[in-house]
């Protein structure tokens, strides 16, 4: 056996270590630093790959990116955050912003002033969705609000050649449309149990110019003149008075609704508005081509608001609180959420391919997207409604328990359980209490 | 636990043999290893969780607060209601289950042409994974294009398409439904083994007694089928009672509450007001009932233990 | 004797099987009628029981897909405008049910080699702390998985096995455990003694009695005990959820979940997923029902 001594032991370790430093030298930073987490819902997930294979080609970062089922997404995400699970950046809805900025998984951005320049690109009530308590925790994904559809030609044959302009006239023309036997109930309304509850519930309080809850969080809602008792009376006797929406919307969820408006049962209906694509795709939809988006009708005392909804990047406490992580992720969520090499290109990707909706108003401009958008919808329509939109005003910590209680009370009132007056008080009585615990 | 030989007798009642505590631990190892190492972490956390206040949107205030928080949920109304409809839902599915089951597993016991097919079909509804199945039962109990309505407006039943999920009153039938159609496989295939392990000889010695099928059934069928059924019956009315699944899918709870049971009470707990104190609580209320329910059956159709 | 009871017999047991298949199957071939038609028919009204136009383009979705880098050349662009509204994430039902058999049958596997030595010991043995045992078993399986989720997932991240099928195999095997040896206890108990004790006085071990005489008689109750593991495993979703992060390591019935939630939907397509997720399990048991139904009986007993 060949005796190893120490000078080749020495002359052994130094090779290794000038290979390993070598290595690494040669490799660079790419290899050094740990891949960015990035989480998301399964929407776009192709546009999404796409978008990262561009990033990682671009900055030798590596990217993690996971998805689940949007109807589970959060209790993934609160089980992922629980259980410390890795994680730098993913997707958040406006929704639940408080709750896990107060839990302390989410941290804010403001220190980073290449992602803040492109507020300056932003409707405003898309940037208010992701502040809280006075700071800004992301850059926008998507950002869309709940519009007003109605059947062109259902409508003609009716008689009427202009869509209702408040909720009285969508009453009118939907029992002449009753009478005329072209539908049952000729407005599809969504009154099911799900995330999309208070969407719905907010449009319509948001157009009779109401609010659930004041600037100061106080609650408004059971108020006749200044809350949500207008609202859900319209609701109510919609539903039980003139039977204009089927009793079966406390089951009918967004996606159902969207599959029923498609089938030509209805002749208005409320839906979020990117839906226009497919409703307005032969594939898809047997009323292709017959649906048009009107202004959200106002209520007595309201104009044509409608409530918007934001869902955008967020950055996890623990990315946030090294470094390099940091860096990493902010560069990512400036490519996702600003621009990519100067153009705003994966909110142009997923409206082309997806149908999702942008809040970078330069793209309002963008021939393409008009030029696409032309073939299924009127772009000035989007733009005008867009500038009516308010924020949720309900986007507090507690939001998640108080949106339990009051879906189940707007309920009870539209199956006749409970009375509209003890719903609304129930509600409100609910979320005062929680504010006061907090 | 009597020291006779004789007398003794295992959960299901027949007589066991003679002691030996080293082969019963080794045989046993490697089951304990699995569940202490996997199972029983879970079980006692959760239970540590219980005696806290904890909500996650206030990380910084966890207070020890003792039995507080069971204390609270035996005051919820809403708790009750869920006790209610879960003991309801419970009820129904697990008698329309035995009723279904038994008969299906007599006539699979028959000899009769075509008896693998159907018992090869059998087996399709407990092969459907539970989303394609909650879907699938969404789908067809659709009040605007389900097919059910589909069938009984063909059929005359009815004379224009109906509310089935969105309707209060059916909400929790039609769940039980979806669910009683989905679990029917394996309580059959249970009894049907069940059914197996009766000496066909005793049925002919009765046959050649001048035992009619009716006295056949009772006086021999049934007692041996005993402890089958016991195992059936422990384990449907556990699945019923923490079934979540459907509810999630089909109703979330709604329409106003009508099909809010405990376990989406814990899930509403826990995951969208994220009070995990509360909802751990709730969690062990429901598992203390549970056991106690099995246990009680255990008592009274098996024998001592 | 006369022949009318055969035949009245024949047809009782007709009548009877034919309400039994339309029970079991009717909601089925619902779905596969369905999942042959497109969307726009199928929200018919009254529904076409028989597709009026069938096609096979939702199957084809799912095994035209393929994975690979995804550029912005590549992207399918899967939706409404283009017409291709099938999820993206089709691509992934083919693997993830691979993922979901390699899971299922290794539970399976585990689950003998664990539960029957157990269940034979709580049936034929006496020792102390058997009654315990037994309860033990019962009270892991108590609380309802909801809560069970959060503490399952500190375990598997403490082990370092997130995203990893491991994760899985080893939680569905603490859950299916318990009542596979409840499962067989059950069948054991109603196996006489005397066997046990001849091959005892025959020179056998335990282990060679259990593996030599009860096992064989028991296959009923073993194959019981197969089917039950292999589709616990094969359809469990909330603790697969949790655990799996990326398509590497889902199962089945996460990826049929994402089709539904998906910015866009397809019933048609869901409904073609789910039959296509049917089929594994049902080989399986037809492959292994004889077993159940003809089962060995009393003859083995006797002798």
């Amino acid at each position: 056996m060949k005796q190893f001594d120490r000078r080749d032991f020495l002359k052994a370790s130094a090779a290794a270590a000038l290979a390993g430093t070598g290595t690494v030298g040669a490799l660079g930073r790419a290899l050094a630093a740990d891949p960015i987490q990035f989480f998301a819902w399964s929407a776009g997930v192709d546009q999404v790959k796409s978008h990262v294979s561009a990033f990682e080609a671009k900055t030798g970062l590596k990217v993690v990116y996971g998805n689940a089922p949007w109807a589970q997404y959060r209790d993934t995400l609160v089980t992922k955050f629980v259980g410390k699970a890795p994680l730098d950046v993913l997707w958040v809805s406006d929704s639940w912003l408080p709750e896990w900025a107060e839990a302390g998984w989410l941290a804010p951005i403001d220190g980073y002033p290449q992602l803040l320049k492109y507020n300056a690109d932003v409707d405003d009530f898309s940037t208010k969705s992701m502040m809280w308590k006075g700071k800004q925790y992301g850059l926008t994904y998507y950002t869309d609000y709940m519009a007003f559809f109605y059947d062109e030609e259902m409508l003609k044959k009716a008689g009427f050649s202009a869509p209702p302009n408040t909720w009285d006239e969508v009453v009118q023309q939907s029992l002449k449309i009753k009478q005329a036997k072209l539908s049952e109930y000729p407005l599809m309304l969504s009154m099911a149990r799900e995330t999309w509850l208070i969407e719905f519930l907010s449009a319509i309080v948001f157009s009779h110019g109401g609010r659930f809850v004041d600037d100061a969080g106080v609650a408004v809602m059971q108020d006749k003149k200044k809350g949500a008792y207008e609202s859900l009376t319209w609701i109510v006797n919609a539903v039980n008075k003139h039977k204009i929406v089927s009793p079966a919307c406390v089951e009918i969820g967004e996606l159902n609704g969207l599959k029923a408006f498609t089938s030509g049962q209805h002749a208005f209906a409320m839906l979020g508005r990117y839906r226009v694509r497919t409703l307005n795709d032969p594939k898809q939809s047997s009323i292709a081509g017959r649906v048009k988006q009107a202004m959200m009708p106002a209520g007595p005392n309201g104009k044509h608001a409608t409530v918007g909804w934001n869902r955008f990047y967020g950055l996890t406490t623990t990315a946030a609180r090294d470094k390099q992580k940091a860096a990493d992720a902010v560069q990512f969520i400036e490519w996702f959420g600003g621009k990519a090499d100067g153009k705003y290109a994966f909110q142009k990707l997923m409206f082309m391919d997806v149908g999702a909706g942008f809040a970078v108003k330069p793209l309002f401009q963008d021939p393409d997207i008009i030029k696409t958008y032309a073939q299924y919808s009127d772009i000035k329509m989007y733009e005008k409604q867009q500038a009516l939109a308010q924020k949720k005003d309900v986007i507090s910590p507690w939001f998640g328990e108080w949106d339990e209680v009051n879906g189940t009370a707007w309920q009870s009132a539209v199956v006749g359980k409970s009375s509209i007056d003890d719903a609304l008080k129930r509600s409100a009585d609910t979320w005062n209490k929680l504010r006061k615990q907090a | 636990m009597s020291a006779r030989a004789g007398a003794l007798r295992g959960v299901f009642g027949a007589p066991v043999s003679r002691y030996d505590q080293a082969s019963a631990l080794w045989l046993l190892a490697p089951m304990l290893a699995v569940l202490l190492v996997v199972a029983v972490f879970p079980v006692l956390y959760s239970f540590w969780i219980s005696l806290f206040d904890l909500k996650l949107t206030r990380p910084h205030r966890v207070p020890f607060v003792w039995f507080e928080n069971y204390a609270a949920i035996f005051q919820d109304e809403l708790f009750w209601s869920s006790v209610w409809r879960t003991a309801s839902f419970t009820v129904m599915s697990v008698a329309a289950i035995m009723a279904i089951a038994l008969a299906m597993a007599l006539l699979l016991n028959e000899e009769f042409r075509g008896r693998r097919f159907l018992s090869a079909m059998l087996l399709v509804p407990w092969a459907i994974p539970y989303v394609a199945n909650g879907l699938m039962w969404k789908w067809i109990y659709d009040s605007g294009y389900g097919a059910l309505n589909g069938i009984l407006f063909q059929l005359d039943f009815i004379d224009k398409y109906m509310v089935w999920l969105g309707d209060s009153r059916k909400t929790l039938v039609l769940i039980a439904n979806a669910f009683v159609w989905k679990e029917v496989p394996l309580a059959t295939i249970l009894l049907l083994v069940g059914l197996k392990s009766i000496p066909a000889d005793l049925y002919s010695a009765a046959r050649v007694d001048g035992a009619n099928t009716w006295r056949r059934f009772v006086h021999i069928t049934l007692p041996a089928l005993r402890p089958s059924f016991m195992l059936v019956l422990i384990y449907e009315t556990m699945m019923a009672i923490r079934h979540f699944d459907l509810f999630f899918i089909l109703t979330e709870g709604g329409p106003a509450e009508a099909s809010h049971v405990l376990a989406w009470h814990v899930y509403v707990e826990t995951f969208r007001k994220l009070s995990f104190g509360t909802g751990s609580a709730l969690a062990y209320i429901m598992a203390l009932v549970t056991f106690l329910l099995a246990f009680w059956l255990i008592r009274t159709l098996g024998r001592k233990l | 004797m006369s022949r009318r009871p055969g035949l009245g017999r024949r047809i009782f047991l007709f009548a009877a099987s034919a309400v039994f298949l339309a029970y079991v199957l009717a909601p089925v071939a619902w779905l596969v009628s369905s999942s042959l038609q497109r969307d726009a028919e199928i929200t018919s009204r009254p529904p076409h029981w028989i597709p009026h136009q069938p096609t096979l383009e939702n199957f084809a979705a799912i095994f035209e897909a393929r994975d690979k880098k995804v550029t912005y050349e590549t992207r399918r662009e899967g939706d409404p405008a283009t017409g291709g509204y099938i999820p993206s994430t089709a691509r992934n039902l083919l693997p993830s049910m691979w993922n979901s058999l390699v899971v299922a049958l290794s539970v399976v596997a585990l689950n003998l080699l664990v539960a029957v030595p157990a269940a034979y010991a709580m049936a034929k043995i006496r020792f102390i702390g058997r009654s315990t045992s037994i309860y033990f078993m019962l009270t892991t399986r108590v609380i309802p998985d909801i809560a069970l989720v959060v503490p399952f997932f500190l375990v598997i991240r403490t082990f370092g096995l997130l995203d990893h099928l491991g994760s899985l195999v080893i939680t569905y095997l603490a859950i299916t455990v318990p009542f596979s040896v409840f499962i067989l206890v059950s069948y054991f108990e109603s196996l006489p003694d005397e066997l046990d004790k001849a091959a005892r006085v025959d020179g056998c071990s335990r282990l060679q009695t259990m593996l030599r005489v009860y096992v064989p008689l028991a296959l009923p109750a073993l194959v019981a005990v197969v089917l039950f593991t292999f589709l616990s495993s094969w359809n469990e979703f909330l603790l697969a959820l949790m655990f799996t992060q990326t398509p590497k390591s889902q199962t089945m019935p996460i990826v049929v979940a994402s089709f539904a939630s998906d910015f866009t939907i397809s019933f048609a397509f869901i409904n073609a997923a789910g039959v296509l997720a049917v089929i594994p399990p049902v080989v399986m048991a037809i492959a292994f029902e004889r077993y159940i139904v003809s089962g060995l009986t009393a003859g083995a007993v006797k002798g």
